[in-house]
């Protein structure tokens, strides 16, 4: 954690600068991300919008330390994952970065309980269980503790996905399309947890997706096309609901 | 991890199978060869023992292990023999073998020479073509007293058994083996024991200094020796090792490398979730392991069951399995496994994290 820069203000979690990813195979190159840049400050929830093929997934592996930028700076919580080496991003991954996946990405082979367990054991060695407990009946689950993903629902997969994420109180919260792969009652209801995990706990949360209507639920909206960032949206609604809050 | 890893044995049972029971099959392989064979040696070792000798004395550059049919030794250095100091009593043998029966030609005193030999049935030998033999022989061979058997292309008469434990199964005169071996006057070994109030050392000190250059060997190290000298046994305990090693290793490698196919997507997860290369390398190494040590344990099952249906088949096959080879077949297996996992373990460890979660 030798990056750690100081300069970063204290409020704001995530900066991107100038990030630029191109795709190398043989002599062929593809751009999927032409100089995006945002800050996105702590207890904020940001939706990144846009269709398929804009450089949306890219840019959450990015910030995920799944990929390395071609360049560009990344800084979580101070930390430059654009320059790290993958030991390095791997260990902010696992102790700062919650991932919720459109696919839920559950372990097949755990039952619910077990696939919170694992992500807590590879954060610290330790699991809580009565904390995954409550958690699991906090988004519903208590009875399904012990089922494996193929029993669940694709609603309750998602919200075990959910728990896994946040089991390690990450300071951010990465979803990728949560509602892509959910009827509208079960997207409602993820979109709806999401937004109380924003609002009550104040988990900053960064969201992909290209439905209106899941962008929604966020603070903030950021439009991208072809790999660039078109427009910052203040999500008026969403300003309204947090003056009354 | 360990959830995980007895998880994903569970969940592909068919693979977990075959995986342990080549790794068993592996170990049990080895396990039942070497008793045999050690079993055989062991068994031939003490049988010599048993006939009371204190020492072997042989012509240079002979066998150790009286396997092969040879007759070097000159009758009359018997008498040589015979007056060292401290010597009781010889014995002359001429080794022979008859398809992979091993034939002694000693003289009819060799019953007052052997204090554990004990007829049965009969007597000894008296004339040329009378042979006496143990009871394992005869029951294996479904002989009887005073039948006649072929022997050395010979027809011989069965006139004694004896009990068995002492020297081989089959003895036959010694001027008849000299003369079917066109040896007259020669024999393979002698077998010395020694007067009571001298010392081994001594009685070998003296034998060596009688005889330069000839091969003396205690009776009591004969089981080493044989062990030692026996000509392909230990590359083939060797051969049989190393093919159970290279069946772990094999298997191991190719069940962990398709097991790394089938889980793309799994690792790709454990990635995400911040799971580092070395976990997912320990993964890998740790689920084969475990593979390969209930491999070790349904291997030691087989060898019991192995042994008993050998032992019902064949009643008579002595079967020894050193210590070392119980500690080391297993040993061997589990590393021959985690060997194999290395490379998928590693080829795990370098899957693109992202590339993994879009595998389908």
């Amino acid at each position: 954690m030798s990056k750690k820069l100081d300069i970063v203000k204290k409020q704001e979690l995530l900066k991107v600068e100038d990030l630029h990813m191109v795709y190398r195979s043989g002599k062929l190159e593809s751009t999927a991300l032409r100089g995006v840049s945002f800050r996105v400050k702590a207890g904020e929830f940001v939706a990144i919008m846009g269709p398929s093929g804009c450089g949306k997934s890219t840019l959450l592996h990015i910030l995920g330390g799944l990929l390395r930028p071609t360049s560009g700076e990344v800084l979580i919580d101070g930390f430059d994952m654009a320059q790290a080496r993958d030991g390095e991003r791997t260990k902010v991954r696992r102790d700062k970065i919650g991932f919720v996946f459109q696919r839920f990405n559950l372990l097949p082979t755990l039952t619910a309980r077990d696939n919170i367990e694992l992500a807590s054991r590879l954060h610290n060695n330790h699991f809580d269980i009565a904390k995954a407990n409550e958690m699991l009946r906090m988004l519903g689950l208590k009875d399904k503790m012990h089922h494996k993903p193929s029993e669940l629902s694709g609603g309750e997969q998602q919200r075990v996905a959910i728990a896994r994420a946040l089991i390690n109180r990450p300071v951010l919260l990465l979803a990728d399309e949560p509602t892509g792969n959910l009827d509208s009652g079960n997207s409602r209801m993820v979109l709806e947890m999401l937004k109380n995990l924003n609002q009550e706990y104040k988990q900053t949360i960064l969201m992909i997706t290209h439905d209106h209507e899941a962008a929604a639920s966020a603070g903030r909206i950021l439009e991208m096309r072809d790999g660039k960032l078109l427009s910052r949206v203040q999500n008026l609604f969403y300003a309204m609901e947090q003056k009354l809050l | 991890m360990l959830k995980l890893i007895s998880a994903n044995l569970k969940e592909r049972p068919t693979r977990t199978i075959v995986s342990v029971l080549a790794v068993a099959l592996g170990v049990a392989l080895v396990l039942i060869s070497v008793g045999l064979a050690n079993g055989q040696l062991t068994e031939h070792a003490m049988r010599l023992q048993r006939i009371g000798a204190d020492l072997l004395l042989q012509p240079p550059n002979s066998s150790h292990i009286l396997a092969i049919s040879s007759a070097a030794l000159d009758e009359r250095l018997l008498t040589l023999a015979q007056e060292v100091e401290g010597v009781a009593d010889v014995s002359p043998v001429l080794v022979m073998t008859d398809r992979f029966k091993q034939i002694f030609g000693m003289e009819r005193q060799f019953v007052e020479f052997s204090p554990n030999m004990e007829f049965v049935q009969g007597r000894m030998f008296q004339a040329p073509y009378e042979t006496v033999v143990d009871t394992i022989y005869a029951e294996n061979n479904h002989v009887a007293l005073g039948q006649m058997h072929e022997l050395l292309a010979h027809e011989f008469r069965i006139v004694g058994i004896y009990k068995a434990g002492t020297a081989v199964r089959v003895m036959i005169p010694l001027e008849t083996a000299q003369e079917l071996n066109g040896s007259p006057g020669k024999c393979s070994v002698f077998f010395i024991r020694a007067a009571a109030d001298v010392p081994l050392e001594t009685l070998e000190s003296r034998l060596m200094e009688r005889f330069k250059g000839f091969t003396i060997m205690r009776s009591a190290e004969l089981q080493e020796i044989w062990i030692e000298n026996t000509p392909a046994v230990k590359p083939f305990m060797m051969a049989i090792t190393s093919i159970a090693v290279v069946v772990s290793f094999l298997v191991i490698l190719l069940s962990m490398y398709s097991t790394i196919t089938e889980r793309t997507r799994e690792i790709g997860i454990l990635r995400s979730l911040g799971a580092s290369k070395g976990y997912i390398v320990q993964l890998i190494l740790k689920e084969s392991l475990l593979i390969c040590l209930i491999g070790v344990v349904v291997g030691f099952a087989l060898n019991v069951v192995g042994l008993y249906l050998v032992g019902r088949a064949f009643p008579t096959l002595p079967v020894d399995t050193p210590f070392w080879w119980r500690v080391g077949a297993p040993v061997m297996a589990v590393l021959g496994g985690t060997v194999g996992s290395i490379y998928p373990a590693i080829k795990a460890a370098r899957l693109d994290p992202v590339k993994a979660l879009g595998y389908e």
